[in-house]
């Protein structure tokens, strides 16, 4: 049985989802104690019982019938991954997209094609939103031998939530290693501003702001109005290039400027395009699992945030696995490399 | 183990929870937000609302289900003509937990009191108090700075928790109300038996303890048994059902398998599986009259099934359980009977724990009136005749029934039949002074005949006030006398009212006299004063 401290490392719920995932796709218990130990409300919240529940249902793994709210330690045992049209709801528009992360890599494993569809929040500050997933980590794993077709049905933003996602997720012979080592040539750089149920200018002065921040031709900013039951914003900067896709984002909120969430995302724009690391932060937190799991890999990224670090140290108490973080000469970048231990 | 589920109960509030458009997002509700708290699951939500808002709590329940899809939102009708008339807004609440199948063993219930008007919340907290809803109460507020989707604080209060004993000891009244309730709102006199109610109202809110009732067959042990099962029932303290027995009726074989079931073929008869008395009160209360009538054996299983709520039913190879609550009732002094070894004395010990001695309706003079209100009521009830006496009928009846010469030996039962035989002659719903004095004539013949009876008692009354040496200086000539003058003392209020009753055929003879020195001077002679022979 594989024993966990969930309190260490980034402390959050990061470590759960990364073992539920790795313990339905090893077959391997574990335990995990002192979940969020260090946290205002320590212990399982509702988005971690959500993710709790996904995932013992796509691996018919069992708990005990007492882990609830507040739990602060808990054992599980994964069962045989089962393919299958399944159906998850997320409370208080928690991010149905880490739900589909936590259950994605294990139902590659299936050896039928599964059908996912999650509602509640695909647009949660907390978490990566739909765009990044679709646009920046499904494409890396379909390069890995994935076949994962990912849909957004419904938008659902903070507050009210009211989101649907659906993926549909074929069989995987095993993933290929993959190595993101620079990013190629650049190929596009545009700006959208999503909006559902707020004022048509306050998306408009972001897309403006964003646009003299970065230079950009009017061609490449967007207004999106999207339909969704609750109002939201968001503005978001894809860059795209010939072997990687970054897209930065943030939300509007009342009391904060249209112009500051502009400003917030184009500061984080630029120090990426003015860096040469291939891989963001946040991309880099999802590329190790697939990576360990294919067995190896590498990227180039910017500092590890403790999430990354956490995966690393989840990753090698199931696996056989070294994660090794190597700092490139004359920057503060790294070199991310995952192999078999020998 | 199943989870429990918990249940929060609130108003909608028509102002804090308003908003239709997609802006209420922006907007703090507090009903939505209960349900948003990343740690609380709420399972369901009881969305209580006049029928004027149901648009409103449409939105709200559609709301709650979108952000927490583990919800199910009842909405309950609760039609209010002035949400801020206390008693209105109360009886309607009130209604609404009698009817709600609340389950505690399987539920948590929080009432939410941040929505509703003040009144409102102050009827909430008064049903949570008393019990009529129980459950914890829930505070919750807004965040200190607003953001989206941030639901603010929420707060359990457990009013069972001995710090909030201080609130609760504000709200007086509801406690007033089930006092009265044990009292079947008999609005009593009698200072002494009040207290008594007081004390077993809180034995029955608050304990699931046997109690024993002792008193005169008729003061009322039955009827008193089925309020405290109904303010229990009221209370959530029992959900099953009630069940009476009197063990004089239980004799023989037939006791052991009454009370405890038998298995079919158990003895010849038992055709069929019986549960028994003790399993029929299952999570309900169990009232055993007329306890000391109980064999041995029935009580040696009986106390075992009360410690250990569990017993062999007659002719089973395993025992069953049953969870009941107990209440044994008894007219005779169960000390005398564990004396005599006819009773069990470590049943008497489990028993013995909140003993309640109903008096006599002749030791509460002062509560014959209220009962004759009550028992006129009661006829009106059960006949549909509303009958009411005159004024000079009522004071002569009233005289009699508070004097000496009233024995009232079969307590309420007395009281009772003297009623319904005076209603049932009353002419044109009116009782007469004629039909009084026919009624008292009767009451007197009665009582002529339990005599013997009454001389037992006598003399029971003389080894009170002396021991063996003492009475066996009095004459065997002077003792019924002297036992018939005591007996009398007791049943008056003041020594002259005694002495006048004593001394009644005198009076009508002469002019002026001092009864009550007559009497003090017949006292003295064997060493007794008024203080001494009333005192009990």
């Amino acid at each position: 049985m594989v024993k966990l401290d969930g309190s260490e490392g980034e402390g959050g719920g990061q470590i759960l989802r990364s073992a539920l995932t790795l313990s339905a796709l090893t077959g391997q218990p574990f335990e995990i104690t002192k979940i969020r130990a260090g946290r205002a409300k320590p212990g399982l919240l509702r988005q971690h019982l959500t993710a709790l529940r996904a995932a013992a249902a796509i691996c018919g793994g069992k708990y005990s019938d007492d882990v609830t709210i507040g739990a602060t330690e808990l054992m599980f045992y994964p069962g045989d991954i089962r393919a299958g049209n399944y159906e998850f709801a997320v409370g208080t528009a928690g991010s149905a997209m880490l739900v589909l992360q936590t259950i994605l890599l294990p139902l590659l494993q299936a050896s039928e094609p599964s059908r996912v569809i999650i509602s509640g929040g695909t647009h949660n500050p907390a978490a990566p939103p739909f765009q990044f997933v679709d646009q920046c980590f499904l494409p890396q794993l379909r390069a890995m031998g994935a076949d994962v077709e990912l849909s957004l049905l419904q938008y659902g933003f903070m507050p009210a939530g009211g989101g649907k996602v659906m993926a549909t997720i074929q069989p995987c012979d095993g993933l290929k290693t993959l190595d993101i080592l620079d990013r190629g040539s650049s190929e596009e750089l545009i700006a959208e501003a999503y909006f559902a149920n707020i004022p048509f200018d306050v998306a408009e002065r972001e897309l403006g702001h964003i646009s003299k921040r970065l230079k950009l031709p009017k061609t490449a900013a967007q207004v999106r109005e999207v339909k969704s039951i609750g109002p939201g914003n968001m503005l978001g900067v894809t860059a795209r290039f010939e072997h990687v896709t970054e897209f930065i984002s943030a939300f509007g909120r009342r009391g904060t400027r249209a112009e500051d969430v502009a400003d917030g995302v184009a500061d984080e724009v630029r120090a990426y395009l003015d860096g040469s690391a291939a891989v963001g932060p946040h991309l880099a937190d999802q590329l190790l699992l697939p990576m360990a799991i294919a067995g190896g890999g590498s990227f180039t990224t910017s500092a590890p945030t403790p999430h990354t670090q956490t995966n690393a140290s989840t990753i090698a108490e199931f696996l056989d696995i070294n994660v090794r973080f190597e700092p490139i000469d004359k920057s503060d970048d790294v070199t991310v490399t995952v192999d078999r231990k020998i | 183990m199943i989870m429990r589920k918990k249940v929060v109960i609130g108003f909608l509030g028509t102002t804090l929870d308003k908003g239709r458009g997609a802006e209420r997002w922006n907007r703090w509700r507090p009903s939505v937000a209960v349900c948003q708290h990343p740690d609380l699951i709420v399972d369901r939500y009881e969305l209580l609302r006049d029928p004027a808002h149901a648009r409103l709590g449409g939105v709200v329940a559609a709301d709650i289900g979108l952000i927490s899809p583990e919800t199910t939102v009842y909405a309950h009708n609760l039609p209010l003509k002035d949400p801020w008339d206390f008693g209105e807004v109360y009886a309607a609440l009130l209604d609404f937990a009698a009817d709600y199948p609340f389950d505690p063993d399987n539920e948590d219930y929080m009432i939410q009191i941040t929505t509703g008007t003040h009144v409102a919340q102050i009827c909430m907290f008064l049903l949570t108090e008393a019990r009529h809803m129980p459950g914890q109460l829930l505070q919750i507020a807004p965040p200190r700075r607003w953001a989206e989707g941030k639901p603010g604080d929420y707060a359990t209060i457990d009013l069972d928790l001995s710090k909030y004993d201080q609130i609760a000891a504000r709200f007086r009244k509801d406690a007033d109300d089930a006092t009265s309730f044990l009292k079947s709102g008999v609005e009593t006199r009698d200072v002494a038996f009040n207290q008594m109610i007081d004390q077993i109202e809180q034995v029955t809110i608050r304990s699931d303890a046997p109690i024993l009732l002792s008193g005169p067959t008729g003061a009322g042990k039955t009827q008193l048994a089925r309020r405290i099962y109904e303010l229990k029932k009221a209370r959530h303290r029992v959900q099953g059902s009630l069940v009476e027995v009197n063990c004089a009726t239980l004799r023989g074989d037939q006791a052991m398998s009454a009370l405890f079931g038998h298995r079919k073929g158990a003895f010849t008869g038992a055709v069929a599986d019986r549960p028994g008395l003790l399993k029929s009160a299952d999570k309900g209360l169990l009232f055993l009259d007329e306890i000391g009538e109980l064999g041995v054996d029935e009580q040696a299983m009986l106390l075992r099934a009360i410690e250990e709520k569990r017993f062999l039913p007659v002719g089973a190879d395993k025992e069953i359980s049953s969870a009941f609550i107990l209440i044994a009732g008894t007219n005779r002094d169960l000390l005398q009977e564990v004396r005599a070894g006819r009773f069990r004395q470590d049943l008497l010990a489990r028993l013995d724990l909140w003993t309640y001695r109903l008096p006599g309706l002749a030791e509460r003079r002062d509560d014959i009136e209220p009962n004759l209100d009550y028992e006129l009521q009661r006829y009106a009830e059960q006949s549909g005749d509303r009958i009411t006496f005159n004024k000079e009928a009522s004071q002569a009846f009233l005289r009699f029934a508070v004097s000496p010469d009233a024995r009232w030996s079969g307590n309420f039962r007395d009281l009772g039949a003297a009623v319904t035989r005076m209603a049932t002659l009353a002419p044109s719903g009116r009782i007469t002074t004629a039909i009084v004095d026919d009624e008292i004539t009767r009451l007197r013949s009665r009582w002529r005949e339990d005599g013997p009876e009454e001389a037992g008692n006598s003399r029971a009354a003389l080894e009170e006030l002396f021991d063996a040496e003492q009475l066996d200086e009095i004459d065997p000539f002077d003792r019924p006398q002297l036992a018939f003058v005591i007996e009398t003392c007791r049943r008056s209020r003041t020594l002259s009212e005694a002495g006048r009753s004593l001394f009644a055929a005198s009076r009508k003879r002469r002019t002026s006299s001092n009864d009550g020195d007559r009497l003090r001077k017949y006292l003295a002679k064997f060493d007794l004063d008024w203080a001494s022979v009333s005192d009990r």
